[in-house]
């Protein structure tokens, strides 16, 4: 019997070529099923994507498809419509975003305690999520309509409003009708993530507090928002990205107007793309948009990573 | 420091009693053990005490005040959880300094305080630690020094050394029992664990089924328990019964076991001769090795290290012998065992003492 007296490497040196290279490939075999699927069907249309951006692309030009360099990045630095759409896209996303967050906090928290009829208010609450917000968006333009919509005649009523008009028609309101649909579509979202992460909030750490002398504010702010914090951050990074990227209800309820006034940036593109059938410009737009959320992710995820590294 | 009085307190959650008519007094200082198996309703008379939940009946007074509608904060207690609750984003200074911010102490006060209360749990190079870079022990501590910088009227325990390893909580037990000795602070203990009852207790509440068994010290409990329950869950390895019946013949008395054996008791004029009882022995007062007594095949031998279980069958009922004597651990398969009269424990019919 041969017993090797080699150090181990020595030894393996011993065995044939072929096998040893695949020996060492076998973790890239194995991984390459996935990371092939991955490249493309993520990075080939983004790298593609961000080429329409340097290139002149006119569906309606069969001449277009050239190099053009950053001569959509300097139009663009021209743009006024782009530079409202960027104001808009402020403050659709700020507006919505707090609005969704604050409600949906106090939609958490009321359906932490418990109460008669709790699992099914949970399951209502949660509708709004699962309605289409092509559906949503043309539900809530149709709620404003005074021809077929009760909400102007109630604000009427209430005097809010001198006559029951569309506030999608005013140039000075028409935000508020997307935001809305946005708030109300959009508060499931907060609601059943910080539901989760209050009930995962120890009860016996509010019992403690109560004893220790702590009135319910007190035991929101030294014990709910600590806990929440996390998940605070997560969940309103994730909702800024998707509803500054979130035209649907837009294109559905005012298409951008009146006059622009709910062009958002994301709308905007999809105007530049798809009725102006611009691609090259629209690529542009969105490759700004892109660099700006990016940066504006990094941002919270530098934030949360020092929230969390503070424990 | 104050005394607690509970009324005929009960407790229904919905239509299920837990709690059926507690009373109790607490003297200033004591410290009372409430100990009883899962589910007796030891943590819910606490947490009541507490104020942690509504009180279905009946009133609790502490210091003579009652507290029934009182939130938690005004009543002027502390209390230790089991989970130790301590806040998890705060540090061991913060977590203790908590309640007396709160109340808006004074800084200096507070420093004086938590500084009393660290060095006295030894916690001074901890205090700028968070909860989740200490041992069990070490929180278990910060729970402590939570409840003891506010020198509050009372201190409530829930299990709280439960979730700690024999070794440590045989420490922290005596710990809790220095702790008492210091501050003579009335305290209420919940504990299924009859050891740390025992040691602890000035006194202990026995609870079984939402009701008070017995109340008395630990060697009242002991050595004279008020009923089978008491009998069977103080002790360890717990009490053994054998069931028989009185027999009275002139100014003799004996119980007739079940295979005719009698047992010679001291009379009970209280008892109606030909009646049930159930006799009661210690494993560590059986007395083993004897030519006389009765036959018993031996099951299993567990040595302690301490002394010896022997796990015995008599008349097919299990039986259980605690022996200090090393030669059990070559006991044969069978041995004689004997119950000396003054060890020996009589219940009726109904399961209560009879003397």
């Amino acid at each position: 019997m041969y017993i090797s007296a080699l150090p181990r490497e020595e030894r393996q040196d011993r065995r044939p070529l072929l096998k040893r290279i695949a020996h060492a490939a076998e973790p890239y075999l194995y991984s390459a099923p996935a990371l092939v699927l991955i490249a493309a069907v993520m990075l080939v249309p983004l790298i593609v994507g961000i080429s329409y951006a340097f290139r002149d692309i006119q569906l309606l030009n069969p001449f277009s498809g050239g190099f053009v360099g950053l001569e959509h990045f300097r139009t663009l630095a021209n743009d006024q419509a782009f530079y409202r759409a960027l104001r808009n896209t402020l403050w659709w996303t700020g507006t919505s975003v707090f609005l969704q967050f604050a409600l949906g906090l106090i939609l958490a928290l009321l359906l932490d305690k418990p109460f008669y009829g709790r699992g099914l208010a949970q399951a209502l609450v949660f509708l709004p999520w699962a309605v289409p917000t092509f559906l949503a968006g043309l539900n809530w333009a149709w709620l404003f309509n005074p021809v077929i919509g009760p909400i102007p005649h109630w604000l009427h009523a209430l005097g809010i409003m001198s006559e029951p008009h569309n506030i999608l028609a005013d140039p000075q309101l028409a935000m508020w009708g997307p935001i809305i649909a946005n708030v109300w579509w959009g508060i499931p979202f907060f609601a059943i993530t910080l539901l989760a992460a209050l009930q995962a909030i120890p009860r016996d750490l509010y019992e403690a507090a109560s004893i220790d002398g702590a009135g319910p504010v007190q035991r929101f702010m030294s014990i709910t928002l600590p806990f929440l914090a996390p998940t605070i951050a997560i969940t309103i990074l994730l909702r800024t990205v998707w509803i500054s990227n979130f035209a649907d209800l837009i294109i559905v309820m005012t298409n951008g107007g009146p006059a622009d006034r709910t062009q958002i940036v994301a709308s905007y593109i999809f105007t530049q793309a798809f009725k102006r059938l611009d691609f090259g410009y629209a690529s542009a737009i969105a490759l700004v948009l892109l660099v700006l959320l990016l940066a504006y992710s990094m941002l919270i995820v530098l934030l949360r990573q020092t929230l969390l590294n503070k424990d | 420091m104050a005394s607690i009085d509970i009324k005929s307190v009960r407790k229904n959650y919905g239509h299920f009693p837990v709690l059926h008519g507690v009373d109790l007094t607490i003297r200033d200082g004591e410290f009372i053990v409430l100990v009883g198996p899962s589910g007796c309703g030891k943590s819910t008379l606490l947490r009541m005490i507490a104020g942690l939940e509504e009180v279905t009946s009946g009133e609790i007074r502490i210091a003579g005040n009652r507290v029934n509608e009182l939130a938690p904060k005004d009543r002027d207690i502390a209390m230790v959880f089991q989970s130790y609750a301590l806040y998890p984003h705060m540090s061991v200074a913060d977590n203790m300094s908590y309640s007396l911010k709160l109340r808006k102490t004074a800084k200096e006060k507070i420093a004086s305080a938590v500084g009393n209360a660290a060095s006295k749990l030894g916690l001074d190079p901890l205090l700028e630690r968070r909860p989740k870079a200490l041992s069990g022990g070490q929180r278990q501590r910060v729970a402590m020094g939570r409840a003891i910088v506010r020198q509050p009227k009372a201190f409530l325990f829930d299990e709280p050394l439960s979730n700690l390893d024999a070794r440590l909580r045989e420490q922290m037990r005596a710990e809790i029992k220095k702790l008492h000795a210091d501050l003579k602070a009335t305290s209420i203990y919940v504990t299924h664990d009859q050891i740390e009852a025992m040691t602890l207790a000035d006194r202990i509440v026995a609870m079984h089924g939402g009701i008070v068994q017995q109340v008395g010290s630990p060697l009242e409990l002991y050595d004279r328990p008020a009923n089978l329950f008491v009998a069977g869950f103080i002790g360890s390895p717990g009490m053994n019964f054998l069931e028989g019946r009185y027999r009275l013949s002139g100014d003799h008395a004996d119980v007739e076991l079940v295979d005719g054996t009698l047992i010679p008791i001291a009379p009970r004029p209280s008892l109606e001769p030909g009646g049930r009882v159930t006799l009661g022995i210690r494993p560590e007062h059986v007395v083993m090795g004897g030519t006389a007594g009765m036959e018993a095949s031996v099951d299993l031998v567990e040595p302690t290290g301490f002394g010896i279980i022997l796990h015995l069958s008599l008349h097919d009922l299990p039986f259980k012998v605690f022996t200090l004597d090393r030669d059990a651990l070559k006991a044969g398969p069978k041995v004689r065992v004997e119950f000396p009269g003054k060890h020996l424990h009589l219940f009726d019919e109904a399961g209560n003492r009879v003397e």
